[in-house]
């Protein structure tokens, strides 16, 4: 936005209100004499709006002096230059910081003088940090905004203004809104141009229509005016000749006044000029002139209407023909933008169009992969991109066909078109990498034949690390050998562009690394052989590996061909699956770290840092599941080293940590009846919604417990010191100082009432997976507190809740707890009972 | 002449093969079958939740053989494909009466 002249006119001596209400005589005696000629056009309006313009800039001079940066911006038909004798001067005032009184002074010093003119003002004051809430502001002033110019004071303010809006949501509601009030308009004037008396400015094919299609073009693509419709040039003399009749309304009727009713007719006739026998007969003639125009108004507005594309992101609209750069030369310097045209398309289910593909194809090469990835922000947005869903597959041949993809990830690159012949494969590598995508993509319809993997695949928590790894899989068979190794490798760099974090990247190396294994394992080994799927299960570790491995391998053999995945392999490759996640959850209690030392063990002994012993490490790991090293990060096994050393029987060490959009609670101290549940119920008590977790017991009685949840009612996220007040009534409740259960009653009784008609819910006993627990599994409608009814139901019952693995996938939450009852496995009729116990809690029955 | 039908384990397929071959016998049509036999499948568990588990996956080994290597091929498929436990799979042996060449419809009789 162009800087505004400073104001031109040097203080008078003379009385300033006598001297600035003759300059504003001057200026209307000069449009008014514009229009008594008939020529009260453009030219003549921007001559009298420059006229106030020059006024204003004089007043905010003599306003005194300013408090912060102020800048004052022309709205509507006076920011488009068109101010007309008797209209309404729209001003926008925007103030860098908050509105003090010195600046609420500056205001009145500013205003009062305009009104002491008798011009009409509707004025806007905003404070710039205001534009953030700009999509909600009312549809009128977005649509005054449209054509804000500045007229004096800091004109960089509006774009601040504007920049802290998010710029799609407000242009849609900017247009949402002019559609309505178009709709509306034309409604009053039983949507016909045909007016025998029009009003030039609010009938169908007047000013507000000419200007309306105007801001569509504007708001969606700039040159759609000029593409069809009635042309520019005719829009254009259309509104000359309007603005020339409303000039002379003005002035005739002496106030703001539109209609060219059947008196004025012959007026306005006159002194447009035209020329004829008789008053009627040039009546006649102006206004088939009036509706020749009102036509080309009505024409061109229709075509915006119908053909305007939808904005949907900065540069970026959605037209008949699929995505659309708004700015393709703009576009083509700015590659890390381009992956949000195939998103947008993705989203909207429409196609990429035409001119963005030929703008990839023609730039892609200029850049390098890390061109496309500026921030974090990008990196996260290619992430996204990958979730498995409709469109996928399709828009990453495109990218790949187009170019892009080549660059993005240059390891991909090196399967382009590429051939290996064997018995099985039917297609390049390229494409069968694509093929197992779109085999993803296919588990995500409704109607999928596979609901049982598609049910795996909604339970992921990041489906685009399967995706991802899917790109990388088979890009080592540029080689010839040993391609899972060379996929990995190549695998590996790209980690470091796309910023992945260590979990992330640790799921990509296993999953490219290992993707053959399970087809080798469910085709070709004897999977009810225990020992096969033991050695699976430790070579997945946990579930949600298992998973990922699972519809890797079921993709990966799809699309190999038409006929290689069979119903009987897709039998084989679940039940393998089903075995390996029993064993899992339901097994792990067995296999705990003792003596022997695997690599993970050694590893972590010996890359311990420098102020824990070897000693320390291998006392804290031993008794614990070999599962614990699995689910926690080297860093946090260091650290419940730590926090566990000289624990005393009545410490408690918790501490909460935000983990991206969730929350996690750790536990370490020592066990205790009703432990677990207490800790469970005091999430509960704070409205938290636990999704998983984990809990393991120690021979002797140490326990570590994670707990990831969400914050629903917002608790941490509000309070600063509300992770301390969590922590504190935790100890508070452990130690016997609050009565948890009346301060959960309301919330259960709340949460009972609520509750969703469900499911049944399943309470499975199992005495025989463990050679030391009884194992108790329990899938039911996730609910507030249903973790810490369940587990209290188990403590009253006089069990140990060992071990528990807690998730909660979609409205279903599936524990699994690891029991005994005195250091033995509970007895059929205990199993009874407590299965009859904890039913009833579930159920909500007395 | 005798049609051998054997059904086996998924992952024994690649043995038996090996077996028929060291015989000689280089001609035979697999197939993946599904089946259950005298065990009648049996209950599995996922989540908490019984299901029965009715149809196994079963490999189809086809075969046809002069009536001199029967013995040695049965021989050889139980040896490759047994593991001892239940749902090893069986061997049918049917005779054969006599076989039609599709390209030029001539007639074996056995």
């Amino acid at each position: 936005m162009s800087q505004p002249d400073p104001a031109p006119f040097a203080p008078s001596l003379a009385d300033p209100r006598a001297v600035r209400r003759a300059r504003i005589e001057a200026a209307r005696a000069e449009l008014s004499a514009a229009t008594e000629r008939g020529a009260g056009g453009r030219q003549a309006l921007k001559q009298y709006s420059h006229r106030m313009d020059a006024m204003i800039q004089q007043l905010f001079a003599e306003a005194g002096p300013l408090a912060q940066p102020v800048g004052v911006f022309a709205l509507g038909g006076y920011g488009r230059r068109q101010l007309c004798l008797h209209s309404d001067i729209d001003l926008l005032m925007l103030f860098a910081g908050m509105i003090e009184p010195a600046d609420e002074r500056f205001l009145h010093a500013f205003l009062n003088p305009i009104w002491d003119l008798g011009l009409t003002i509707g004025h806007h004051v905003r404070e710039v940090h205001e534009g953030s809430k700009l999509a909600e502001d009312n549809p009128e002033f977005l649509l005054a905004l449209t054509d804000a110019r500045a007229v004096v004071g800091d004109a960089a303010l509006l774009d601040q203004f504007t920049a802290a809006a998010d710029e799609t949501r407000t242009h849609n509601r900017t247009l949402d809104a002019l559609k309505a009030l178009i709709a509306d308009r034309h409604a009053k004037y039983n949507d016909t141009l045909y007016q025998l008396e029009p009003d030039v400015k609010e009938s169908p094919g007047g000013l507000r229509d000419l200007f309306g299609s105007r801001t569509i073009a504007n708001l969606t693509d700039p040159v759609l005016l000029g593409q069809g419709g009635s042309g520019l040039r005719a829009l254009d003399d259309a509104e000359e000749f309007l603005l020339r009749v409303r000039s002379i309304l003005h002035w005739e009727a002496k106030r703001h006044y539109n209609q060219l009713t059947h008196e004025l007719q012959e007026m306005v006739a006159e002194r447009l000029g035209y020329d004829a026998d008789t008053p009627r007969k040039r009546v006649e003639r102006m206004m088939g002139d009036y509706f020749r125009h009102a036509r080309v108004i009505d024409r061109s507005l229709r075509w915006a209407l119908r053909a305007a594309p939808v904005p949907i992101g900065p540069n970026l609209v959605r037209s008949t023909d699929g995505i659309r750069f708004v700015d393709v030369d703009a576009a083509s310097e700015r590659p890390e933008t381009w992956l949000s045209a195939f998103q947008a398309a993705i989203d909207g289910g429409c196609a990429v169009g035409d001119e963005v593909l030929a703008c990839v194809q023609q730039n892609a090469g200029r850049y390098k992969a890390e061109d496309f990835f500026p921030t974090d922000a990008h990196c996260d947005a290619l992430l996204w991109f990958l979730k498995p869903r409709p469109g996928l597959y399709a828009r990453l041949s495109e990218m790949h066909d187009f170019g892009l993809l080549g660059q993005m990830l240059p390891e991909f690159q090196a399967i382009s078109s590429r051939v290996v012949r064997d018995f099985y494969h039917k297609y390049t590598v390229d494409e069968h990498t694509l093929l197992t995508i779109r085999n993803l993509e296919r588990l995500t319809d409704p109607a999928t034949p596979r609901e049982r993997f598609a049910r795996l695949l909604a339970e992921l928590d990041r489906p685009e690390l399967l995706v991802l790894s899917l790109l990388y899989h088979d890009v080592g068979k540029w080689k010839d050998e040993n391609h899972e190794a060379e996929s990995a490798r190549m695998a590996r760099n790209m980690y470091k562009r796309l910023r992945l974090d260590e979990p992330a990247r640790a799921a990509i190396e296993f999953l490219v690394t290992e993707h053959l294994k399970m087809s080798v394992a469910a085709f070709r080994r004897d999977t009810e052989d225990p020992e096969i799927v033991r050695q699976f299960a430790e070579l997945v570790g946990v579930e949600d590996r298992l998973k990922m491995l699972c519809l890797m391998t079921l993709a990966d053999v799809e699309a190999v061909s038409r006929e290689t995945l069979t119903p009987w392999k897709e039998e084989l490759l679940w039940r393998l699956f089903v075995d390996t996640y029993n064993h899992l959850t339901l097994s792990y209690g067995d296999e705990v770290i003792n003596g022997h030392r695997s690599t993970l063990i050694t590893e972590t002994i010996e890359q311990r840092p420098a102020d824990l012993t070897a000693q320390e490490v291998e006392l804290f790991l031993h008794g614990l599941p070999r599962r614990y090293l699995q689910l926690f990060s080297r860093d946090a096994v260091y650290k419940h080293v730590r926090l566990s050393k000289n624990l005393g029987d009545d410490d408690i060490k918790a501490w909460v940590e935000r983990k991206d959009d969730e929350w996690e609670l750790t536990v370490i101290t020592r066990d205790r009846p009703f432990l677990f549940s207490n800790i469970s119920g005091v999430l509960s008590s704070f409205g938290m919604d636990i999704l998983r977790g984990f809990a393991f017991t120690k021979p002797e009685g140490l326990i570590v417990d994670l707990f990831r949840f969400n914050d629903d009612e917002r608790f941490l996220a509000m309070n600063a010191d509300g992770d301390a007040r969590l922590v504190r009534l935790l100890e508070d409740v452990i130690r016997g100082r609050v009565d948890l259960a009346a301060r959960l009653k309301g919330r259960e009784e709340g949460a009972f009432r609520q509750r969703l008609p469900g499911f049944a819910p399943v309470v499975h006993c199992d005495a025989d997976s463990s050679r030391r627990y009884t194992i108790v599994e329990i899938v039911a409608e996730n609910a507030l507190g249903l973790l810490y009814r369940m587990s209290r139901t188990m403590s009253e019952f006089g069990v140990e809740v060992d071990l528990v693995l807690i998730s909660t996938e979609g409205r279903r939450a599936i524990d699994v707890f690891h029991l005994t009852k005195q250091g033995k496995k509970l007895s059929a009729e205990q199993q009874e009972q407590l299965t009859e116990n904890l039913l009833r809690v579930l159920e909500g029955r007395p | 002449m005798k049609l051998l039908k054997a059904i086996v384990r998924p992952n024994k397929v690649d043995e038996v093969k090996s077996a028929l071959e060291k015989l000689q016998i280089s001609g035979m049509t697999v197939t993946e079958v599904r089946g259950h036999g005298k065990q009648k499948g049996h209950t599995a568990i996922y989540r908490g939740q019984e299901y029965n588990v009715s149809l196994l996956p079963k490999m189809e080994i086809e075969v046809v053989l002069p009536d001199s290597i029967v013995n040695d091929a049965v021989k050889a498929i139980t040896e490759a494909a047994r593991t001892g436990e239940i749902g090893d799979g069986r061997i049918f042996v049917i005779p054969v009466g006599e076989s039609y060449k599709i390209r030029t419809g001539e007639k074996e009789v056995y």
